[in-house]
C-alpha cells in the first residue's frame, strides 16, 4: 500500500507549487492512474515515490514506512520503474537489461538466468531475443523488455510513467490488454501516469484527476467517476461521451438479459405472432435451450400451419460475446438492422440486448 | 626536400641503405610506438580523472578546458626547450610534452561523450538503484566510448606526429631519421622517417577503429540497421 499524506513539492525558484497538499492511498494490488493536463504535477508525484524527486513537505509511505527513512538505492531496487522512452541500456543485450536489478541485488548467476527465461516468457518475447541489443528490437518489443526489466526482482510496487506512450495505437491496445492480464496474475501495487483519459479509465482500478499545481480534483474507481464527476473540471476532462465511456467499463455478463422474440422450433405460428407483438418486432427468432437456430420475417408465417421449425431460417448475424463490454454491444445493436444483438457465451445463446436495455445501464 | 635533394649527390632513396639498417629501423619504430602508447595511456588516465572532476564539480570544467587549452597552444619546440633544463634529455621530458597535447582533446571528448548519454537512460539507471559511481563505470562510460575513442584517434594521430619532434631532445622514434638525415643532407633518411611516421599514424588509427568495433558491438548493429 502506498500512502501520500499532504505532499507538497515546490521547485526552487518556482512561484507556485508543482504539487499541492496531495493525499491519496493506493491499496495493495491495485492500479492507480494519475491523469491530468500538463503542469498538473503527475510525473513529479510519481518521481517522489521512488525519491527521484524529494517532496518539500508531507509524507510518502510504502507499507507504512516513510520512503525518506529508507536508503534511496535499496528503496529503488524494490520498486519497478517503467518510463515512456523505456530507457533500455543500448550497450547491453536484452538478457543483460532484464538482469539489471537482480545483478545490483547480487543474485547468483543461475538464479538470474532462470529469472530472465521466466520473464521473457511472461512478457511474450521470443527466446531468441535474449542476446539481441535494444536497437534491433521494435518499439513494442522494447516496451516489453522495459516491463520485464522492471519486474525482474519481483518488486511489490511498480511506477509507470506513460508506459505505452512510445508505441503506435494498435500495438498499444494489445500491450495494454497483456498488461492487464499480467496484473490480474501478479497483483502489483502500481502507480501509473498518463495524459490519456481513455487509457486511465481502461487500466485504472482508481483514477486520480489532477489539476494544474498538483491539486487533486477526484480520486475514485473510473466507473464511479464517470457516473458522478465531482465538478466541472473533472466532467470536462472525462469528455462529453462520459456515458459511452462508462458503457466501456460494464461487461455484458453483468446485466440481466431478455430472451427477445424467440420461440421454440415446435411453436405454432400463433406463438410466433405473440412473441413479435410482445417485443414490437416484425421478425422472430427460433431456438431453445441455449440454441439459436436462426430468424424469419413475420410475413413468412402467412398460410403456414405447421410448427415454425419447418420454416426456412436465416442465420442471426448480429452477435456479441458475453465477455464484451456494453459499449461494444451497443455498436453491434446500432449496426444491426433488427436493433437486437444476440449474446453468446461460446456457442451458448444467452439472450438479446437492445439499445433501450443498454441505455438503462447509463441512466441507472 | 627538393632543395635538400640537390645537395645530395646520390639517388633520392637508397634502398640498399634502408635494408642494411633494418635493425635500427625496427628499434626506432618500436621506440616510436612506446612513446606514443605511454603518452596516450597517461593522457587517457589523466583525462579520465579530470573528466570525473569536471562532471562532479561542473564549475571546474571551465578552468580545466582553459588550462588544457593553454597547454595545447604552446609550440612543441618551445615546450621541450623549456623542460630540458628541468627534466633533461629524457623520456620524461618527451612524455610531459606529448601528454600535455593530448589532454584538451581527450577531456573534451570524454566529457562530451558522458554528457551525450541520453537522460532517459541515466534516469532509468538511477531509478533502478544504481549509485553514481557504478553508473559512471557501467553505464555512462561504456556508452560514451564511441565519442571517447573518436577523441583518442585524433590524439593518437597528433601524438605520432609530435613524437618525431622529440628527436630534438634525444628521443623521437622515427623522427631520429629525419633529424639525422637533415644533419647530413641524406634524403633517404628524411623520406624514411617521414613515411614511417605517416604509416604509424594510419596504422594506429586503424587499430583504434578496430578497438572501437570490438568494444561497442551494440553500436555496430546500429549501423547495420540504419
Amino acid at each position: 500500500m502506498i500512502t501520500l499524506t499532504a505532499v507538497t513539492k515546490t521547485y526552487p525558484g518556482a512561484s507556485a507549487p508543482a504539487v499541492t497538499g496531495l493525499s491519496l492511498t493506493v491499496p495493495e494490488g491495485e492500479i492507480a492512474v494519475l491523469v491530468g493536463p500538463s503542469g498538473c504535477g503527475k510525473t513529479t508525484t510519481l518521481k517522489m515515490i521512488n525519491r527521484l524527486i524529494e517532496p518539500t513537505s508531507g509524507v510518502i509511505a510504502i507499507d507504512g514506512r516513510n520512503v525518506l527513512d529508507l536508503d534511496a538505492k535499496e528503496l529503488r531496487r524494490g520498486i519497478g520503474y517503467v518510463i515512456q522512452q523505456i530507457g533500455l541500456f543500448p550497450h547491453r543485450t536484452i538478457a543483460e537489461n532484464i538482469a539489471t536489478v537482480p545483478r545490483l541485488l547480487g543474485w547468483d548467476n543461475a538464479r538470474i538466468e532462470a529469472r530472465i527465461d521466466e520473464l521473457i516468457d511472461i512478457v511474450h518475447l521470443e527466446p531468441e531475443m535474449r542476446n539481441r541489443y535494444p536497437r534491433e528490437l521494435s518499439g513494442g518489443q522494447r516496451q516489453r523488455v522495459g516491463v520485464a526489466r522492471a519486474l525482474a526482482a519481483d518488486p511489490p510496487v511498480m511506477l509507470m510513467d506513460e508506459p505505452f506512450g512510445a508505441v503506435d495505437p494498435i500495438i498499444r491496445a494489445r500491450l495494454q490488454d497483456q498488461f492487464l492480464e499480467l496484473q490480474a496474475e501478479l497483483r502489483k501495487t502500481i502507480v501509473m501516469v498518463t495524459h490519456d483519459i481513455d487509457e486511465a479509465i481502461r487500466l485504472g482500478d482508481r483514477v486520480a484527476i489532477l489539476n494544474v499545481g498538483g491539486i487533486l480534483e477526484q480520486y475514485e474507481p473510473p466507473a464511479d467517476m464517470l457516473a458522478e464527476p465531482a465538478n466541472d473540471f473533472v466532467a470536462d476532462f472525462l469528455g462529453s461521451d462520459r456515458g459511452l465511456k462508462r458503457l466501456g467499463l460494464i461487461p455484458v455478463a453483468s446485466i440481466d438479459l431478455d430472451g427477445g422474440p424467440i420461440v421454440a422450433p415446435s411453436a405454432s405460428p400463433a406463438d410466433a405472432m405473440a412473441a413479435m407483438a410482445e417485443h414490437g418486432t416484425d421478425w422472430f427468432a427460433v431456438g431453445e435451450g441455449g440454441r439459436l437456430d436462426g430468424w424469419a420475417h413475420g410475413a413468412a408465417l402467412d398460410g403456414v400451419n405447421s410448427s415454425v421449425g419447418d420454416l426456412p431460417l436465416r442465420r442471426y448475424r448480429s452477435r456479441i460475446g458475453v465477455g464484451a463490454t456494453l459499449k461494444e454491444a451497443l455498436d453491434v445493436v446500432l449496426s444491426s438492422r433488427t436493433r437486437f444483438a444476440a449474446v453468446f457465451d461460446g456457442e451458448n445463446y444467452l439472450g438479446m440486448l437492445t439499445a433501450d436495455r443498454i441505455s438503462q445501464e447509463i441512466v441507472r | 626536400m627538393i632543395v635538400l635533394a640537390q645537395g645530395d649527390s646520390g639517388p633520392f632513396i637508397r634502398w640498399d641503405w634502408i635494408f642494411s639498417h633494418l635493425d635500427e629501423v625496427w628499434d626506432k619504430v618500436f621506440e616510436h610506438l612506446v612513446l606514443t602508447f605511454i603518452a596516450l595511456a597517461a593522457g587517457m588516465a589523466i583525462s579520465l580523472v579530470l573528466t570525473v572532476v569536471a562532471l562532479r564539480y561542473r564549475r571546474s570544467y571551465g578552468p580545466i578546458t582553459w588550462v588544457t587549452g593553454a597547454l595545447y597552444t604552446i609550440p612543441s619546440l618551445a615546450l621541450f626547450a623549456f623542460l630540458v633544463p628541468i627534466t633533461g634529455f629524457s623520456v620524461l621530458t618527451a612524455e610531459i610534452g606529448l601528454v600535455s597535447y593530448t589532454l584538451l582533446i581527450l577531456v573534451r571528448n570524454t566529457v562530451a561523450g558522458i554528457d551525450g548519454v541520453p537522460a532517459d537512460i541515466t534516469e532509468a539507471a538511477i531509478a533502478m538503484g544504481y549509485d553514481r559511481r557504478r553508473m559512471f563505470w557501467e553505464i555512462e562510460l561504456p556508452l560514451a566510448l564511441p565519442v571517447i575513442i573518436a577523441g583518442l584517434r585524433i590524439a593518437a594521430v597528433t601524438t605520432v606526429g609530435l613524437v618525431t619532434v622529440t628527436a630534438l631532445i634525444g628521443q623521437g622514434g622515427v623522427g631520429f631519421f629525419i633529424l639525422r638525415g637533415l644533419g647530413r643532407f641524406f634524403s633517404t633518411e628524411i623520406v624514411l622517417g617521414t613515411a614511417l611516421s605517416v604509416i604509424l599514424a594510419v596504422a594506429i588509427d586503424g587499430a583504434l577503429i578496430a578497438l572501437e568495433r570490438a568494444l561497442t558491438p551494440w553500436a555496430k548493429t546500429r549501423e547495420r540497421v540504419a
